[in-house]
Formats: C-alpha cells, sequence, structure tokens
C-alpha cells in the first residue's frame, strides 16, 4: 500500500509527491495530464500585488501583514512565516539539485522585475538563473531579438514597451534558419533544437552583429530543454553579452523544464482522472481512476489534493454556474451563480471572485467545513485550489504552491 | 467509463488549445510532415463533415501512440479522432497494397508458420527485402519478426494439454498473433506464471484483434476480426471469466480502441471490455494469489512501460508486480515511445520518423548498459521490444518472461521454459 497517493500533476503536486518521496515515503501522483507547469512563466512568483493596489510589491515579506489584514484566510497566514521561508528554501535546494537552479533579487526580502511577453514589468520572487539578466531594477540597454515565423513573440512590442518604461531597447528579428530548417514548430521544438551546441553557434553567428557592447540580450524562452544550462551559458560566451530568455505564451517552456526534472524524482502516473471515492469514520478508504475497462482502486494511508481550482480542473460547473470539487464534493467558498463570478473590471486588482474562494483547511491543511470541522482524517490540501487567495491578481500562484504542498507534507508526516 | 456514450469527435469542444499534446508528441517533435495532434486532431476536425472530401491528409503520419491522450489535461480523445479521420480519407481514396499487408499480421503469420525457415530466410533475405523496399514500400533496416521454427504456441499447448494444471479457479488467456505465431515462448512463460498462480488457463479459439488494421483505417475488415473475438471471447465474458492477454495493444484492443473506433457500444462488447485484463494488470489486482517462492535474483533491469500499455490508464502494473521480487531493481523510461507504434515503423517512408522518436529510448537503454551493466531490458509490447532491439542492441524481454525465470520455471538467454527436471538437477536455473 502506498504511504501517501498525491492527485495532481501541476507545480504543487509534483512538489508534495517529491517532498513525501525526500521523506522516505511510498507515493505515487496520479493526474488526469499535464498542466499547471506548463501553463506558467516557470518563475517563483510570491507576492506582486496587494488587493487593490496597482504598485508591485518589492518587499513580499514586509507585505505579508498587509496582506492578511484584506485576506485572513490567505494560505500563506494558514502555512505561517517560518514555513513560508523554509519551503521557499527547499524549493531552492531541490532546484539547485535538479540543475536547474532559480535565484532572486539577492536578499531573502526581495523581488526581481522581469519583462513579460509585452514588455510588462512582473514582480517575480525567485526566477531560473537564464532569465535574471533581463531584471528592470537595472537600467542596462536592451536588445529584444525574436523571429518572424515564432508565433506569439513579437521583440518590437516588448522593445517599445520597455522604451516607454524609460529603458534603452532595441528590437531584431532573427531568421528562423539560424535555428531550424522546419517550417512549423512550437517554441518547444526551437528548444529542443537549441539542445544541440551547433545550432547555438550558428544563432549566436545570426545574433552577433546586432550586439552592442553594454547591452544585454533577451530572447523567447526557447533556450535548450534538456541542455538548457549548458546552451544558456555557451550562448553567453560566444556573445560576450549577458542574455536572459522571457517566457512565451504557453506551452511555456521554463516550465516544462521544470516538469520534466521535478518528474525523475516521484513516480508520476497521467491520463488517469481520479473520479471516485470511498469513506468510513471520517477516512478515505480508497481512490479509484477511469481506465480503459474498469475503474481502478489506489489504496493509501493519506492523500494529498492538489488539483488546482476552477481553471485547473480541481472545480468544475455546470451551465447555471453552480460549481464544485470534483473528486471529495469538498465544501467550496465560491460564488455559485455565474453571475457573481467576475467584477465588471477585468483587470481589477482585487482579483475575481471564482479566483478568490476554494477550500477552506485548517492550519495543517486538512479540509474543514463551514464550521471549522475537519473532514477527512486523512486527506491534505495544497496549491491553488485553497481559499482565501487571488493567485492570478496577487501574482502568488507558485508561491502558494510551494508553500502549501511543503507544508502539507510537513502536517501529514508529523501527524503519523 | 461514463454510462453516457459520446462519440470521440464530441471531445473536441474540451480543448482550451493548450499544446501541451504539441509540445510532448513525438512526431511533430521530429517532423514537419505532423502538424501535431492539436492541429490534426480537434482544429481539424472543425472541417470535417460528412460526405465532404477530408480537409487534411497529414492525420496519416499520426502514429497512433496516445501520447496526446496521455499528457491532455481536459481528456479529449485527440488519437481517436485522428483514427477515424485517417479511415475516413481511405474511405475515401483506397490505401496502398503495402497498409493491407501490414493490417493482416494474422494471414502473414499463418501463412509463414507452415514453413517458418523457408519463410525467415526468403523474408529476410537482403534481396526481399530490397524488393519490398522498392516495390511495397517497407522499410528494408524496420525489424521485421522470425516466425517460430519450434512451432505455434497453440502447438506447444495442444501437445501439452493433458498436463495442464486443473483447478476451480480458471483464467481465460488471449495470446494475440506475435506470440502464436513468432514469439511462443511469451505464452508459455505465462501459462507457467497464470498455473504457478494455481489457475486453470483456458485458451479458447480467438483471432487477431484488429488493432493493425484499425491503425492503418481499414474499419470494416477491423470490424469483422472484432466481431470475431466478440462471438468466441463474448461468451466467456458473458460467464464472468477474466481474459488477460500479454500483448498489451490486444488487450487495449478489446478494451477500448475497437468499440470506441468502431461504434460498438452493445452489452456484448461492454462485457468483453469488463472481462480484458493485461496480464499485469491482472496480477496486480490477484496480488494475494501471486507466490513469493522467489529464486534468488540480483538483476538490474531498465524497464519501459509501451505507449500502449500507459493507454489502458491502469497505472504501471508491471512495475508493481516486478518490483515484488527480492533482488531485483527497475529502472523507470520515462521515454515517450518507441517509434514503432506497431506497423508505422515498417513503411518507408515513416522508418526515420520512428528511428528519431525512438533515439531517447534507445539512449537511455544504452546508458543503463554502460552504467550498469544490464544484461536486458523489460518492455511488455512485442513490436516495441524489436525496435529497442534494434535500436539499441540490447535484448528485450517481457516482464512475464522475467516473472516466470523469477520463478525459476524460465530461461531468459534462451527463452526456453524449464521443466521441475531442470531444476532439480541444476539448481542454478537463472
Amino acid at each position: 500500500m502506498l504511504d501517501l497517493l498525491v492527485i495532481g500533476a501541476g507545480l504543487s503536486g509534483l512538489l508534495a509527491g517529491v517532498a513525501a518521496r525526500q521523506a522516505g515515503a511510498r507515493v505515487r501522483v496520479l493526474a488526469t495530464g499535464a498542466g499547471a507547469t506548463h501553463w506558467h512563466a516557470g518563475t517563483v512568483d510570491l507576492l506582486g500585488y496587494l488587493p487593490g493596489k496597482r504598485a508591485p510589491v518589492m518587499q513580499p515579506f514586509a507585505a505579508m501583514p498587509a496582506l492578511f489584514d484584506a485576506r485572513p484566510r490567505h494560505p500563506y497566514a494558514l502555512v505561517g512565516d517560518a514555513r513560508l521561508r523554509a519551503s521557499l528554501s527547499w524549493f531552492s535546494t531541490l532546484t539547485a539539485s535538479l540543475g536547474l537552479a532559480y535565484e532572486g533579487a539577492g536578499s531573502e526580502d526581495a523581488a526581481l522585475l522581469l519583462p513579460s511577453a509585452a514588455g510588462a514589468a512582473r514582480p517575480v520572487y525567485l526566477a531560473p538563473r537564464a532569465q535574471l539578466a533581463g531584471d528592470m531594477r537595472d537600467e542596462r540597454p536592451y536588445l529584444i531579438a525574436g523571429f518572424h515565423a515564432l508565433r506569439d513573440f513579437y521583440p518590437q512590442l516588448i522593445a517599445e514597451n520597455l522604451r516607454k518604461q524609460g529603458f534603452n531597447a532595441r528590437a531584431v528579428f532573427l531568421p528562423i534558419e539560424s535555428i531550424t530548417g522546419r517550417s512549423d514548430f512550437s517554441p518547444v521544438h526551437l528548444a529542443q533544437a537549441l539542445d544541440a551546441p551547433e545550432v547555438v553557434t550558428r544563432l549566436a553567428a545570426a545574433l552577433r552583429p546586432w550586439v552592442r557592447p553594454g547591452q544585454r540580450v533577451g530572447l523567447p524562452a526557447i533556450l535548450g530543454l534538456e541542455r538548457h544550462q549548458q546552451t544558456w551559458a555557451m550562448l553567453q560566451a560566444l556573445l560576450d553579452a549577458p542574455v536572459f530568455e522571457i517566457p512565451t505564451l504557453p506551452p511555456s517552456v521554463p516550465g516544462l523544464r521544470l516538469f520534466n526534472h521535478l518528474r525523475q524524482r516521484v513516480h508520476l502516473d497521467l491520463g488517469m482522472t481520479v473520479s471516485d471515492f470511498a469513506a468510513e469514520n471520517g477516512r478515505i478508504e480508497w481512490v479509484s481512476s477511469r481506465s480503459s475497462a474498469r475503474p481502478v482502486k489506489h489504496r493509501a494511508r493519506a492523500y494529498l489534493l492538489a488539483t488546482g481550482g476552477i481553471l485547473g480542473g480541481g472545480f468544475v460547473s455546470d451551465a447555471s454556474g453552480h460549481v464544485w470539487e470534483r473528486i471529495f464534493d469538498l465544501p467550496l467558498t465560491l460564488p455559485q451563480q455565474r453571475s457573481q463570478w467576475f467584477h465588471n473590471d477585468f483587470l481589477s486588482p482585487q482579483g475575481h471572485p471564482i479566483f478568490l474562494g476554494g477550500v477552506s483547511a485548517g492550519a495543517d491543511l486538512r479540509p474543514v467545513d463551514a464550521n471549522q470541522r475537519r473532514i477527512y482524517e486523512n486527506l491534505w490540501v495544497a496549491g491553488n485550489l485553497l481559499d482565501g487567495a487571488a493567485s492570478i491578481a496577487e501574482r502568488s500562484r507558485e508561491g502558494i504552491a510551494i508553500a502549501t504542498a511543503y507544508a502539507a507534507v510537513q502536517h501529514w508526516l508529523e501527524a503519523l | 467509463m461514463s454510462d453516457l456514450w459520446l462519440p470521440p469527435e464530441a471531445s473536441l469542444d474540451q480543448c482550451i488549445k493548450c499544446n501541451i499534446c504539441v509540445s510532448h508528441c513525438p512526431v511533430a517533435q521530429v517532423t514537419d510532415l505532423f502538424p501535431g495532434p492539436k492541429y490534426a486532431g480537434p482544429q481539424a476536425q472543425r472541417f470535417r463533415h460528412l460526405g465532404q472530401p477530408s480537409p487534411d491528409a497529414s492525420v496519416d503520419y499520426c502514429s497512433g501512440c496516445r501520447v496526446c491522450n496521455e499528457v491532455c489535461p481536459n481528456d479529449v480523445n485527440i488519437m481517436e479522432m485522428n483514427a477515424r479521420a485517417r479511415a475516413a480519407l481511405v474511405a475515401e481514396q483506397g490505401m496502398p497494397l503495402r497498409n493491407r499487408l501490414l493490417g493482416r499480421n494474422e494471414l502473414m503469420g499463418k501463412v509463414g508458420s507452415y514453413v517458418p525457415g523457408l519463410a525467415n530466410f526468403v523474408l529476410h533475405h537482403p534481396v526481399s527485402r530490397a524488393a519490398a523496399d522498392a516495390f511495397l514500400g517497407i522499410a528494408k533496416e524496420a525489424p521485421l519478426p522470425r516466425w517460430s521454427t519450434s512451432g505455434t504456441f497453440i502447438k506447444w499447448w495442444e501437445a501439452r494439454y493433458a498436463q495442464r494444471l486443473i483447478s476451480d479457479k480458471k483464467v481465460v488467456y488471449f495470446h494475440g498473433c506475435a506470440t502464436q505465431y513468432y514469439e511462443p515462448f511469451i505464452g508459455k512463460a505465462a501459462v507457467l506464471v497464470l498455473e504457478h498462480m494455481g489457475y486453470e488457463v483456458i485458451i479458447p479459439p480467438q483471432n487477431c484483434c484488429g488493432l493493425p488494421m484499425l491503425s492503418n483505417g481499414e474499419f470494416k475488415a477491423a470490424g469483422k476480426l472484432y466481431d470475431g473475438n466478440l462471438r468466441k471471447l463474448g461468451p466467456y465474458a458473458q460467464q464472468g471469466y477474466d481474459i488477460v492477454g500479454t500483448s498489451t495493444s490486444c488487450t487495449l484492443t478489446l478494451k477500448e480502441e475497437a468499440p470506441h473506433l468502431l461504434d460498438r457500444h452493445t452489452p456484448a462488447s461492454q462485457s468483453l471490455t469488463g472481462a480484458v485484463w493485461d496480464i499485469f494488470e491482472w496480477i496486480r489486482e490477484h496480488e494475494a494469489e501471486l507466490p513469493r517462492d522467489f529464486v534468488p535474483v540480483d538483476w538490474v533491469i531498465p524497464y519501459h512501460q509501451p505507449c500502449q500499455y500507459r493507454a489502458h490508464k491502469v497505472g504501471s502494473p508491471a512495475m508493481d508486480v516486478l518490483a515484488m521480487i527480492p533482488g531485483i531493481t527497475l529502472h523507470e523510461s520515462h521515454a515517450r515511445c518507441c517509434g514503432i507504434a506497431g506497423t508505422y515503423g515498417y513503411k518507408k517512408e515513416k522508418y526515420d520518423i520512428a528511428m528519431q522518436i525512438g533515439q531517447e529510448l534507445f539512449d537511455f537503454i544504452l546508458d543503463e548498459a554502460e552504467h550498469h551493466h544490464t544484461e536486458f531490458n523489460a518492455c511488455d509490447s512485442e513490436t516495441c521490444r524489436w525496435q529497442i532491439e534494434h535500436g539499441s542492441g540490447q535484448d528485450s524481454r517481457h516482464p512475464i518472461e522475467v516473472l516466470a525465470a523469477a520463478y525459476g520455471l524460465y530461461h531468459l538467454n534462451t527463452r526456453d521454459i524449464l521443466s521441475s527436471e531442470d531444476i532439480n538437477t541444476n539448481g542454478d536455473s537463472r
């Protein structure tokens, strides 16, 4: 029998699986498919914006009390300051050991400002090393390079928006032939092509004439998949200039790298949709997943639910706007009418109500009902299905995933 | 399974265009000839209408590996859409003789089995391979199997019939064409393990599952094969017998692929679906009956779970079961597909694509051999094993051979079963 069954293969599910595995547990991760890691920028956003505020948070830990004033049930409040910090340092150690090192702004309570694919500043807490040189807190001039043939990445747009923010920024289109002779590709295919050193040499040769002394060079995040660190280092050496990646629209190569590395550390079964369960005396006895012929039962001593919210597929709804948690039908603090899901202001810094609510959990990250009573003894929850945060507007998705995955596993171990 | 059956095409509205399938598609990674599952599947599907010409011939380059379905976060039946679109193209435009031949592996197997020595000589002779390459389009390098020169599996079974284990516990065995004509030792290993678990093995008449025809878009003929198995195996399913198979793509076809692609949704087909198991899926379910009298072993085995096995959506049963053998260390491959995809890699225009797809698996196998001195690897599907041996030069075994050997019932190098006498006179049966 498994010690822990994790449901969901986004960042929180994968990290929970890895953390449990590190503790020596027999653990398995089940998921319908790949998901959230392929959709995000591969950075760790901790707290980018306070509710209702439009200025980025540059000292996220100093801003936590203000966050908790506005959102007292925030997952960071549940996890607590010490565990939040410990989880981030655990993540840094883990990713470094995977050969995919993440770094921050230099001190523990500081944020990076990284340019997005639209040239806007994204407050980021930790980023893969290959994104660091884009930091908008320093004033070095930019050269943004892209490819005509690459959809959804427009260097002129990025450079123009950087100029509007006071930067010296130029843009250049390179011939796609410097990377591939193919006529159709995705960012992932370009990244795979750039795993080959001779392709990096060709790209450097195409780029070199455009680079002026003192410039940093921004490229779409396609600098290698399996050999990313080597590709990035080699390109910097050949250009003799700092090179940084700008995450593209999904599928995101930096997110895919993280997914590929994390799944080396925990057994993951994809294509397995958990759809039923049985409980007795307040304990989950088994869950079952759909298969090609008959439901497959999975028995574990404990379960960790990390299926995400309405975006990740953890919550589903009907046409009226009624929303429920897909597997255990856990109580949700969400508007149950479609008309109440969204603010009129699409970019409202308050975040939309449908993203703010979710599963309520106690301080030990076990789900609770409206009366704060624990629902199942052996069920823990982590990630963006948790109530109390508007993670998109806050820019806190990965921070919540890391903190709650780490803390949920710690609480589970303590309860053993 | 949901109670309400919807055709695979109905799932296209679940596609959110996230491109995760394109990122993981092993075919789109190596060639422009296939634009990727999203484009050929849910996107092109909007332009496919009954009675109108098919807009997109690139679906023929889909290998059917189902990796797209596996990674899709929204349960879109991408591969099924592609397979049905290919069948529509075949119905419209016809198909080459080559694909008809590749779809008729059972007939080929049967014909060759009358004169296996001659058949092997002729089929594998460089001149005939060159001719098949030039005139038929069957890649001359591709790893075609060899007919068994020691007789078919059924011949062995009939000779041994009187000595079979008789028991109250019974299980039906589906051997498939490859075990019948090329690799009877796989079936022998399966029978030995099932009997070792105390089960009486029943092997009713059966025919090809129809997958090679389904993969080549020959749906009508595939339907006849499926209906044949429904007639022959259906009564066992209805009486509550479990039907286990060692060819993981055959069991997937009987369970899901044939009824799903061919719109067979009768109570009889549902009953067959519910009775069919991959052998390790079944053994895992019957874990309590699995004897623990293993012989001492010291094996490091790289294991590749075929894409077709992952498509059963039952997790990793072979790994789960083999892990119970003391002294075994399994190293799991994360490769998506070996490339061969049934008949795909045998086609001249697709051979190079298949080999490029398989490279990540070959690299893994070779790396294991170099660093862990592994003598063989394990994989559940016959064509994958042939492709692995072809691409890496390393011997590949079915996990059921490994399990039989771990009981001292089977010799992994010679692929012979060991009689109790062998074990008594030669304590070292490993």
